[in-house]
C-alpha cells in the first residue's frame, strides 16, 4: 500500500531520535498527563471607563505569567494567557468567559473588576462549569456568599478592611459627627455599609449620607446636601476625578476641612487636582502591604520590566491571584475544576516553607510541591490565605497630606485588624 | 468540538434574547416610526420584575418573592406593558428627535432607579439566584442549555409568526401608513395618536419579555447590564439587519452580536496579551468600522423592507 506520506530513511531515524529526546526532557509523571502549553485565561476591561487603570493590572498579569513560565510553568507545561476585554458590559464580559471556558478551554481564569461584570460570570460560567475564578479587584461583598458554589476566589480585601480601620482612625482623630459622600456603586454602598455600622459601634454619628453618580460636571447639589446636616467632618467614598470636583465644591462652600477619604484618592492627581494648600491634613486608609522582600522584589520586577512604577489599584493584587492559580494548579492532582478549587487553599498551608515572588521562589515552591511538602505563599500584597468564604484579609495603612506630599502615617497590621473587626462585630 | 458547540449554544441563547428585543424596536421604529431610544429601560423593567418576583428570598431585599417562574415572565410582561403605556401617554405628542430625548431620558432614569433602590432590585450588587424553568431536569449545564436554545427558538418563532401576523393584517397597514404620511392616515378616519400607542405599548412588552428571558438565563441581574450603550446595539442591530423586516431585524442581532464576539476572540488570537490594552481599542475600532462598512455597502441594511403593494389596487 503507498504511504500518502513518503518518509525516507533518514526522516524516520530523525524523527525518532527527535521523540526520545523529548521525551528524556520532559519531567516523568507530568508531562504525560497534561496536553502542553496549559491555558490561563483572563477578563478585564481593557477599554471603558476602567481602561487608565486597568493597562497596570494587566502587565502585572502578564508579570506573574513570565515568572510563572521562567519558574517551571504548570505541571511542566509552558502557561499560555488569553486576555480578553468585556469592555465593562456584562454580556461582552460573559461572552468573553463561555469562550475561554468552552473553546479555549482555560483550566482556571483571573477577572474581573466591574462587579456587574463578574456576578453575571460567576452565575453563567464559572459555578455552572466548574472552573476557578480568581479576580484581584471586584470588591462587592455578596460574591464570596456561597453562590458560586467555592470557585471563586479573591486576593483584594473586601471593604470591609478600608472601612473599619477608617472608621478606627476617624473616632481616634475625635470626628464624632460625620456627613458622607459616596460614589453610587457596588464599591462605594459596600464601604458605607461596613462604615456605618463601625463608627456608630466606636461612638459616633453619621448626619448624611449622600450618593452621587460618577462623571457628572458639577456635584452642588451633593455637598449642599451633605452640608445642610451641619457635619464637623466629611468621609468622601470615591475616585480620584469626581472627588477632586467635590472637595472643591466642599471648601468653596465652606465646608470643615476635616476630611477622610479612601484608598482611590491616594494619588497626586487628586491632590494636585484640588491643590495642595488646601487639603492639608487629609486622610485616608489603603489596604497595606506586609512589609517584606517579596513585596519589593515585585515592585522591582515591575518596574524592570515596564519602566514603571507599581503603585496603583490593583497591580500587586492582580499578580497575586495570577500566581495562586498557578501554584494552585500545580498543587492539584489533575487539572480539573474540582482539583484546583480544593488546592487553592492549600497556596498557604500554616506551618508551611515561605515562598515569596519572582521566577526563582516559584522554581523553589514546585520543588517543594513536588517533594509533597506544604507551602506558604508571600506575595505582592503579603501572605496570601483565604478564609471559608474566598476572601482574604489584610493589614491596613493610613495615609496623610502633609505639605503637599501624600505619607504614610501609621500601619494597622493583620492582628490589630483582626482585633479591630471582632471589637466591631460583636 | 463539545467545547466549541457548548459555546455555541450559549451564544445563540444570547443571540435569540437579542432578537426579540430587535423585533420589538423594529415594530416601533421599523413599522411606525417612532424613535424609541429607552430600549434598556424597557429591557430593564422585564428584567427586574421577573427577578424581583421570582427569585430565592433574601435578608436585604424586600422582593424576592420565589414565585414559579411563568408568573415572573407574564408579570414581566404586563408592568413593562404599564410603563410603555405610561411612558407612551406623556410622549405621544412627541416627534422623531424629540421622542428620542424623550424615551433616552427615561430609560437612563430607569436604570438609575434600579441602580438606587435598593431595598427591591439590590441596588449596585444586583439579585442574584435567579431560578431557571425545568433546571431539575437536566444534568450538567450543557443540556440545560441545550434545552434552553429550544425553548428560546420555539419562543422566537411563536413571536416572529405572531408580528407577521398582526403586521399583514389592517392593523399593520395602518401602522404604515402612519408611518409614511400621518395627516393622510389621519384624513382617512384612523387616529395616529392610538396606534402610535398601540405599537409603541406592544413592541415594549417585546423588549420586556427579552430582559425575563436573559434574565432567567444568565441567573444575575444588575443596573449595569441597561446602560445606555445597549440602546446603542440594538439599535445598530435593527439598522444593519433591515428595519421594516423582522427577517433583517433577526438578522440584525446575529450578525452585530456575531461582530461583537468574533472581533474579541480575533484580537485575543492575534495580539499577545502584552498589548491587550492597545489590542482592545482596536476591538472597539473594529466594531465601527464594520458597522459602517456595512451600512455603507447596504445602507437599507441587510435585508431591506418589502416592498408591500395593496391587493386592491385596480389597473
Amino acid at each position: 500500500m503507498q504511504l500518502p506520506i513518503t518518509v525516507t530513511r533518514m526522516g524516520l531515524n530523525r524523527r525518532l531520535l527527535g521523540l526520545l529526546l523529548a521525551f528524556a526532557a520532559a519531567p516523568a509523571a507530568w508531562a504525560q498527563s497534561t496536553a502542553c502549553p496549559v491555558k490561563v485565561g483572563g477578563i478585564l476591561p481593557l477599554t471603558g471607563s476602567m481602561a487608565p487603570i486597568t493597562k497596570k493590572i494587566a502587565q502585572s498579569a502578564e508579570l506573574a505569567i513570565e515568572h510563572v513560565n521562567q519558574g517551571g510553568g504548570v505541571k511542566g507545561c509552558p502557561v499560555q494567557f488569553i486576555l480578553r476585554d468585556d469592555q465593562g458590559q456584562p454580556t461582552v464580559g460573559v461572552d468573553a468567559a463561555k469562550y475561554l471556558v468552552d473553546v479555549e478551554r482555560v483550566q482556571a481564569f483571573t477577572g474581573t473588576i466591574s462587579s456587574g461584570v463578574t456576578g453575571p460570570i460567576i452565575s453563567a460560567v464559572t459555578a455552572p462549569s466548574k472552573v476557578v475564578q480568581i479576580s484581584c479587584c471586584s470588591s462587592a461583598s455578596a460574591f464570596t456568599d456561597g453562590r458560586s458554589a467555592g470557585y471563586f476566589f479573591r486576593t483584594l480585601p473586601t471593604s470591609k478592611t478600608q472601612a473599619y480601620a477608617t472608621a478606627s482612625e476617624v473616632s481616634r482623630r475625635g470626628m464624632k459627627r460625620l456627613a458622607v459622600i459616596y460614589v453610587n456603586t457596588d464599591f462605594g454602598t459596600d464601604m458605607l455599609r461596613f462604615y456605618r455600622g463601625a463608627h456608630k459601634k466606636l461612638g459616633g454619628e453619621i448626619l448624611a449620607e449622600v450618593a452621587y453618580n460618577d462623571n457628572q460636571p458639577s456635584y452642588r447639589a451633593e455637598v449642599t446636601r451633605a452640608l445642610a446636616s451641619k457635619p464637623e467632618a466629611l468621609l468622601l467614598i470615591g475616585f480620584p476625578k469626581d472627588a477632586v470636583t467635590i472637595i472643591r465644591e466642599w471648601l468653596s462652600q465652606g465646608g470643615p476641612r476635616k476630611v477622610a477619604l479612601n484608598n482611590s484618592m491616594r494619588t497626586m492627581d487628586f491632590v494636585n487636582g484640588v491643590g495642595a494648600q488646601f487639603v492639608e491634613d487629609f486622610f485616608g486608609m489603603d489596604n497595606a502591604q506586609e512589609p517584606g522582600p517579596h513585596v519589593d522584589a515585585f515592585n522591582d520586577a515591575f518596574q524592570k520590566k515596564w519602566n514603571t512604577d507599581s503603585k496603583g489599584p490593583g497591580v500587586h493584587t492582580q499578580y497575586d491571584a495570577v500566581m495562586v492559580m498557578a501554584l494552585a494548579m500545580n498543587i492539584a492532582k489533575d487539572l480539573s475544576g474540582p482539583s484546583i478549587r480544593e488546592a487553592v487553599r492549600r497556596v498557604h498551608t500554616p506551618g508551611g516553607t515561605p515562598v515569596g515572588t519572582g521566577p526563582a521562589e516559584f522554581k523553589k515552591a514546585i520543588e517543594l510541591i513536588r517533594a509533597g511538602k506544604p507551602i506558604k505563599y508571600f506575595g505582592a500584597t503579603g501572605p496570601i490565605e483565604f478564609d471559608a468564604n474566598g476572601d482574604v484579609s489584610g493589614p491596613a495603612l493610613v495615609w496623610k497630606i502633609t505639605g503637599g506630599q501624600i505619607v504614610t502615617d501609621r500601619t494597622i497590621g493583620l492582628t490589630d485588624m483582626q482585633a479591630l473587626t471582632r471589637r466591631v462585630e460583636e | 468540538m463539545m467545547g466549541l458547540a457548548s459555546y455555541l449554544v450559549f451564544f445563540a441563547c444570547v443571540v435569540l434574547v437579542l432578537c426579540i428585543l430587535t423585533m420589538g424596536l423594529n415594530l416601533q421604529w421599523g413599522f411606525t416610526g417612532l424613535f424609541n431610544a429607552g430600549v434598556a429601560g424597557f429591557y430593564a423593567i422585564g428584567g427586574y420584575t421577573h427577578a424581583i418576583l421570582t427569585a430565592a428570598p433574601s435578608p436585604q431585599l424586600m422582593g424576592n418573592f420565589g414565585l414559579p417562574w411563568l408568573v415572573g415572565i407574564i408579570a414581566a410582561m404586563l408592568i413593562t406593558a404599564v410603563a410603555a403605556l405610561v411612558v407612551g401617554l406623556i410622549t405621544i405628542r412627541l416627534r422623531g428627535d424629540y421622542l428620542a430625548i424623550a424615551t433616552f431620558g427615561i430609560g437612563i432614569m430607569i436604570q438609575l432607579v434600579s441602580l438606587n433602590l435598593e431595598s427591591w432590585t439590590g441596588g449596585s450588587q444586583g439579585i442574584t439566584r435567579i431560578p431557571k424553568p425545568l433546571s431539575t431536569w437536566f444534568e450538567g449545564s450543557l443540556t440545560y442549555n441545550l434545552f434552553y436554545l429550544v425553548f428560546m427558538v420555539v419562543v422566537v418563532a411563536l413571536v416572529y409568526w405572531a408580528l407577521e401576523r398582526i403586521l399583514s393584517s389592517p392593523w399593520g397597514r395602518v401602522l404604515r401608513a402612519i408611518r409614511e404620511d400621518e395627516m393622510a392616515a389621519s384624513s382617512l378616519g384612523k387616529s395616529p395618536l392610538s396606534y402610535r400607542l398601540q405599537s409603541f405599548v406592544l413592541g415594549s412588552t417585546l423588549m420586556g419579555l427579552a430582559g425575563a428571558l436573559y434574565v432567567t438565563f444568565i441567573g444575575f441581574v444588575s443596573p449595569f447590564d441597561f446602560l445606555p450603550i445597549l440602546t446603542f446595539q440594538v439599535w445598530a442591530m435593527l439598522i444593519v439587519g433591515g428595519s421594516g423586516n423582522n427577517r433583517g431585524a433577526m438578522l440584525g442581532a446575529l450578525v452585530v452580536w456575531g461582530i461583537w464576539a468574533a472581533s474579541g476572540v480575533a484580537v485575543s488570537k492575534w495580539v499577545p496579551p502584552s498589548h491587550a490594552a492597545q489590542g482592545a481599542a482596536i476591538q472597539v475600532i473594529l466594531i465601527g468600522l464594520t458597522l459602517v462598512l456595512m451600512l455603507l455597502f447596504k445602507p437599507r441594511g441587510l435585508l431591506g423592507e418589502r416592498a408591500v403593494v395593496s391587493r386592491h389596487l385596480v389597473w
